[in-house]
């Protein structure tokens, strides 16, 4: 049987547990579908080659690049963004959010989805010790913590996941 | 303006000095926040600029149809179309004349420069048409200049045919005490030091989106430093009333001096909002940033030094030479070279300095400011002349460093070129590092212990930060102040706006601790308004390390003012003379009496709203404004050619332990060491934050990043992040940071700026410490970046053998 | 940065997805895409048809046996990376995905397609030469097989011809006993390598008693260090290292020069990595 290769494409996903359903471009974006087709602009765009991290999502419960990816290549997927992150309620935050926000983990902002949506992604205890847990978080670029805050931020909220802080798998 | 911080506040649990947990957080945080990339507008069309693939070529013609045939273009401008716009202004007289055209018009003079804009429908279009006309441009290339030698080359091509050459200014004080230091001295050796090409990079690229009202009045929403600054060039370009333009900054994505300048899309993107009556945007991608946005710290410091036996320095001549690129930018970014040479002496008693500073143009991105504006640049210079002189005359070098240091009781100390030092900790952050130091030390040397292939070495910064510095040098028009109003409204809530503006450093959260404090009430009950033209005063915005600086002022006259007249009208409610009355808590009472008592939403509703109950003749209303003006803050150059230029100086020392690997040249910073220094501290968790960041972009500069042009055709090296090294969570570490606090005697509440100092010491420290480490082959870094190959090419020199013999 | 236009299939059957390839001349194939798209973001590369073959049935498969682990080409590393029975039976995959990228790349990145873009610099097409690992094609013209070592030809030059795509890689066990090492400077984590060196060794008592070495990050191909592997056989742990040195310095006069690093360097480095793989692979029997 042989397939057509189309200009246009029908894309069915969800993102952040709702349905969408779009026709659009082949060539279009994952990040530009959810940013501008979904309106869903927590995820941002700082280099669009894949190696900033501050578009990072979730597909499939795995952390990727959404500007390395086609949005017709998430067809069929679960998608995650930053927005899906704070449980529902005017001033809650994820464990995750509110750890970055006690340690001034964040100045500027744009890098911070990013991040959280890496870390939301893994298991804590394969990256608790400190040089894989630096390992893990440059994946992201952050240009305005020199990442210290960060690391901070990581390990306070790591450590109350196991309750000790102490373990190490890794 | 007094440091009687106590005077001005009126909360009895202060909120200055604290680290009250940022409000700028939640929107980030949460996916909420709403930076120019994420504005929607109904019918928005989006602009993509075609730039030049040639660093100097004139534009013989651009073949335009293609792309305006295609499906969802929807317009074609080239600069032709501009004819109506202004030239941007060209206010400095000492320098090169340019005339900037908002879309180059016949030459262009660097890769990235912009001569065509295309609208669409949406960005995929836009680019789509964007390479056909990049296709249908034919070129004329022009012979290039790619560095400083090019240029300044007898018989070398140059970029403005009215220039003599391609220097654009060349100032060259002399000394005759620094002559006289010469004739004296024991030795003499000259050098040269390097500092390499760079830039601020915000993670968020530039933009701008633009709307024009039904009634004519059109709104500019920029990712920029300074609001004010471009509704004010973009009204004049675009022939509009001031008042008709609103120039507002979104969230914003960080901007380390790159969002300071003015640049052509920000006068293009609203033009053709006007023009075609739509709203319109141009998000900067990250390809364009690397070659559209200004770069930075490219400079070349040849010295001579004259020096004792006994290690005393006596003098030193720096010729500093700042690569401006094609000089084609709005601020023109020539000041940095003027402020490396004024910081160039750093934290040190050393008066006998005599500095030229030249600017010279090259077929590159034109350089601009980047946090630091300098200061690294002249600290590296400094900190390589005492390693220098401590190694020829055996001295050691942190006893070298001790003597020369200034000490508490020389405040004020004025520099060779007329900083006056009101203050600061010099000597004492420098002996505070060192203890913090030599356990760190000691740690890295036991680490190595059983690796002979490693070597472990220190480097040394002691520098001094000029905060809030005058802008008049730097754009030969602005000032230096700042203003803010706060009003208390009816129900007694506060909202304070200020000129200055949040591109994350948290001066929301800090202009709320400071009007909280004045007027004695919570943080929570004052809301803030930055970075709009329309809703806050007019301020120069956010730079040169003088945020906390400028809202303290500007917050503090505003206040005081409307703490002034609220008395009146509570001593009035309260029946009792005004002098009795005091503000504590959020309340007016009689002094040494809490009750009775006159709340803020009781004064602000008699000045507003309840109006019969306000004093006799007492105009009404609860707002009050203030321009802050550094009083000792100068603009021009004195007759000895000196100037002070900021307001206040912040200091720090920085030591970084560094191991290199000697067979591979890789080096690791260990552990780095930072003693920090910036008067009154508003919120400690935002200076140390700055700390972190500057440290993060010094260590940048000091081993990554470098912009590398093509020495035959001037056409960048680089297009990515795989090529221009930001540096990741695992190549920065671990920064250990201490304060000390020494107030501005002549600021208000003796704050300090601290943006920049983080930036400073990282070049000066690496290529300290590496020297050090490898000083059994007597290896004396000059340059930056200090890479693995830079290290073995140190090694193969000392060792004779000659770098790149083997290739 | 956007790509330009393109169209886009996705084939189930590898007869599919060849016939789609063969539709045009600028045809390529999305795998992982963590090159490709970049490349297209950048209109670097000129893509007429895009290929996926995400969901191309059967290669998303990574299968063990005692002598060696095949990956499909639609594998992700991260798949092949947190694989224990791999790692156990081709350690070196560990040793050398645990270099490649980020987490974010390898989640989406494939082995095989590493080793289609052939990027001179990346680790897994030295790994693979230094295996002997074998690599299936398949295209217009039925199947083939071509070594690792006949398959990179250049910087991102490859043995695939037009219209054929490689369906799996299969990475033989290493000799019982020997250890596996991947080695590189780089300038920043997950970059790709400045100077990069994967070492096979088999040592015995002390001394090391023959290696595989491949150097990577020198310009071209994954380049296979033949006159050191000479030179590393008998060689001990207090052994002078010059002759080791020369041996990598004569294997390696085609390196090149670019803005990371200069041509001297890297050879310089590769020899550094060659010394120091030589110390550990003969400490590493001795300990044992």
């Amino acid at each position: 049987m042989t397939i057509e290769a189309v200009s246009e494409v029908e894309v069915q996903l969800t993102i952040n547990g709702r349905n969408h359903r779009h026709r659009v471009p082949s060539r279009l974006l994952l990040s530009d579908y959810i940013r501008d087709t979904v309106g869903l602009t927590g995820t941002h765009l700082g280099c669009e080659h894949g190696y900033c991290g501050a578009c990072t999502v979730i597909v499939d419960g795995d952390a990727v690049r959404s500007c390395l990816m086609l949005a017709v290549q998430a067809d069929g997927a679960e998608v995650r963004t930053v927005e899906d992150l704070a449980p529902t309620g005017p001033d809650s935050l994820s464990p995750m959010q509110q750890a970055f926000h006690d340690n001034h983990a964040l100045q500027c902002g744009f890098c911070t989805a990013g991040f959280l949506m890496t870390l939301e992604s893994v298991d804590p205890d394969r990256w608790r010790e400190p040089e894989r847990m630096r390992e893990l978080l440059s994946g992201n670029l952050c240009r305005c913590t020199g990442y210290q805050n960060i690391v901070a931020a990581v390990s306070e909220a790591w450590s109350e996941y196991d309750g000790n802080g102490g373990s190490n798998d890794g | 303006m007094s440091l009687d911080i106590d005077s001005h506040i009126r909360h009895s649990s202060r909120h200055i000095g604290r680290s009250v947990p940022r409000r700028e957080d939640r929107g980030p945080l949460t996916g909420k926040g709403r930076y120019v990339a994420d504005i929607r507008l109904p019918g928005m069309l989006e602009v993509v600029f075609v730039r030049s693939v040639e660093a100097h070529a004139r534009i013989v013609s651009i073949d335009t149809a293609e792309a305006e045939a295609l499906d969802g273009v929807v317009a074609v401008y080239t600069g032709a179309d501009l004819a109506e716009v202004e030239t941007f202004p060209d206010y400095i007289p000492y320098i090169g004349p340019v005339t900037q055209r908002p879309l180059a018009e016949g030459r262009v003079r660097y890769v990235g420069a912009a001569y065509a804009a295309v609208v669409a429908v949406d960005r995929y279009i836009a680019e789509d048409a964007a390479t056909l006309i990049a296709a249908g441009t034919v070129y004329e290339p022009l012979p290039t200049v790619a560095d400083l030698d090019q240029a300044l080359a007898p018989d070398a091509p140059k970029l403005f045919d009215d220039w003599d050459s391609n220097c654009s200014f060349d100032v060259a004080p002399h000394k005759p005490e620094v002559d006289e230091a010469f004739e004296h001295a024991d030795h003499t050796f000259t050098e040269t030091y390097v500092s390499q090409r760079q830039t601020g990079l915000p993670m968020e690229t530039r933009g701008v989106v633009a709307e024009v009202a039904a009634d004519g009045t059109l709104t500019v929403w920029s990712s920029t430093q300074s609001p004010h600054m471009v509704r004010t060039t973009v009204a004049l370009m675009l022939g509009m009333p001031e008042p008709q333009v609103r120039v507002i900054h979104p969230t914003v994505g960080g901007g380390f001096g790159t969002k300071t300048h003015t640049y052509p899309e920000d006068i293009v993107v609203p033009w053709i909002a006007r023009r075609l009556g739509t709203p319109a945007r141009w998000i900067e991608d990250r390809m364009e940033n690397l070659v559209a946005s200004v770069h930075a710290r490219e400079q070349r410091h040849t010295v001579e030094v004259a020096y004792d036996d006994d290690g005393t320095v006596r003098g030193v001549r720096c010729a500093s030479t700042l690569d401006m690129g094609s000089g084609e930018i709005f601020m023109p970014g020539t000041a940095p070279v003027f402020v490396t040479n004024a910081c160039i002496t750093g934290g040190y008693d050393f008066p006998n300095m005599e500095a030229r500073t030249t600017g010279v143009v090259t077929n590159k991105t034109p350089a601009g400011a980047y946090r630091g504006f300098g200061i690294p640049e002249g600290a590296l210079v400094m900190e390589r002349i005492i390693d220098r002189v401590a190694r020829l005359t055996g001295t050691d070098r942190v006893a070298l460093r001790r003597r020369m240091l200034l000490r508490p009781e020389q405040m004020p100390y004025v520099m060779h070129g007329g900083g006056r030092l009101d203050s600061g900790s010099h000597a004492e952050s420098f002996e505070r590092a060192l203890e913090l130091t030599a356990p760190a030390l000691q740690r890295a040397r036991s680490r190595y212990a059983d690796d002979p292939d490693v070597r472990v070495g220190v480097g040394y910064c002691n520098y001094v930060e000029p905060t809030s510095p005058s802008y008049h040098l730097t754009t030969g028009h602005w000032g230096g102040g700042d203003a803010a109003t706060v009003r208390v409204d009816p129900d007694g809530s506060v909202r304070v706006a200020a000129g200055v503006s949040e591109l994350g450093q948290g001066n929301v959260t800090a202009a709320a601790q400071l009007a909280a404090d004045m007027l004695g009430v919570s943080p929570d009950d004052v809301t803030v308004v930055l970075g709009d033209t329309e809703r806050a005063p007019y301020g120069l915005g956010s730079w040169g390390s003088r945020g906390a600086m400028m809202l303290t002022g500007s917050v503090l006259l505003a206040t005081e003012r409307l703490v002034d007249k609220a008395r009146k009208i509570a001593a009035h409610m309260l029946e009792a003379a005004e002098a009795d009355v005091v503000l504590t808590d959020g309340a007016f009472h009689v002094a040494g009496s809490s009750q009775p008592s006159v709340g803020w939403a009781e004064v602000g509703t008699a000045a507003w709203v309840r109006t019969v109950d306000l004093p006799e003749g007492m105009e009404a209303g609860l707002e009050t404004s203030g321009f802050y003006h550094p009083d000792n803050l100068e603009h021009q150059l004195d007759d000895t050619g000196k100037i002070n230029a900021a307001a206040s100086w912040s200091n720090g020392t920085h030591i970084g332990v560094v191991s290199v690997r000697v067979s591979t040249g890789e080096l690791r910073i260990e552990d780095y060491i930072i003693v920090h220094d910036c008067g009154t501290v508003i919120n400690p968790a935002l200076v140390e934050g700055q700390v972190h960041g500057g440290v993060a972009q010094g260590i940048a500069g000091a081993m990554y990043e470098h912009f590398q042009y093509d020495p035959d055709t001037a056409n960048p090296r680089f297009a990515s992040f795989m090529d221009y090294l930001v540096p990741t969570c695992a190549e920065v570490p671990h920064m250990e940071v201490d304060h000390f606090e020494s107030p501005a005697p002549e600021q208000p509440l003796g704050v300090k700026g601290c943006g920049e100092g983080g930036t400073v010491g990282p070049p000066a420290v690496v290529a300290g410490a590496v020297s050090d480490a490898l000083s059994e082959w007597d290896v004396d870094l000059t340059e930056c970046p200090v890479t693995p190959v830079a290290v073995r090419a140190a090694i193969r020199a000392a060792a004779g053998s000659g770098a790149g013999a083997g290739s | 940065m956007k790509p330009a236009p393109f169209d886009y299939c996705r084939p189930s059957t590898v007869a599919q997805a060849l016939e789609a390839l063969g539709s045009s001349e600028s045809s390529r194939v999305l795998a992982g895409g963590q090159s490709l798209i970049p490349a297209m973001n950048f209109r670097l590369t000129d893509v007429s048809v895009l290929v996926d073959i995400n969901r191309v049935e059967g290669l998303d498969t990574v299968a063990c046996d005692p002598g060696g682990v095949t990956v499909g080409a639609a594998a992700t590393q991260t798949r092949v990376l947190d694989d224990d029975d791999t790692a156990s039976v081709v350690g070196g995959l560990r040793v050398a995905l645990r270099h490649v990228g980020h987490l974010q790349i390898r989640n989406r990145g494939t082995v095989c397609g590493s080793l289609a873009h052939a990027d001179p610099a990346a680790e897994l097409p030295a790994l693979a030469v230094a295996a002997g690992a074998m690599i299936d094609v398949s295209g217009p013209a039925g199947e083939r097989q071509v070594a690792a070592g006949d398959f990179f030809l250049g910087p991102f030059w490859t043995a695939l011809d037009d219209g054929e795509l490689i369906t799996r890689v299969r990475f033989p066990a290493p000799p019982a006993g020997s250890v596996t090492i991947v080695d590189e400077v780089s300038r920043r984590a997950g970059d790709f390598a400045v100077a990069g060196l994967v070492a096979i060794v088999e040592a015995d008592g002390g001394a090391v008693r023959s290696a595989r070495l491949v150097g990577f990050g020198l310009g071209g191909a994954p380049t296979r260090l033949r006159t050191a592997e000479a030179a590393i056989s008998g060689w001990a742990a207090d052994h002078p290292s010059d002759g080791l040195t020369e041996a990598v310095m004569a294997d390696t006069a085609d390196a090149f020069d670019d803005i990371h690093a200069t041509a001297w360097y890297r050879r310089e480095a590769v020899a550094a990595l060659t010394v120091r793989a030589a110390r550990r692979a003969s400490a590493t029997r001795k300990a044992a």
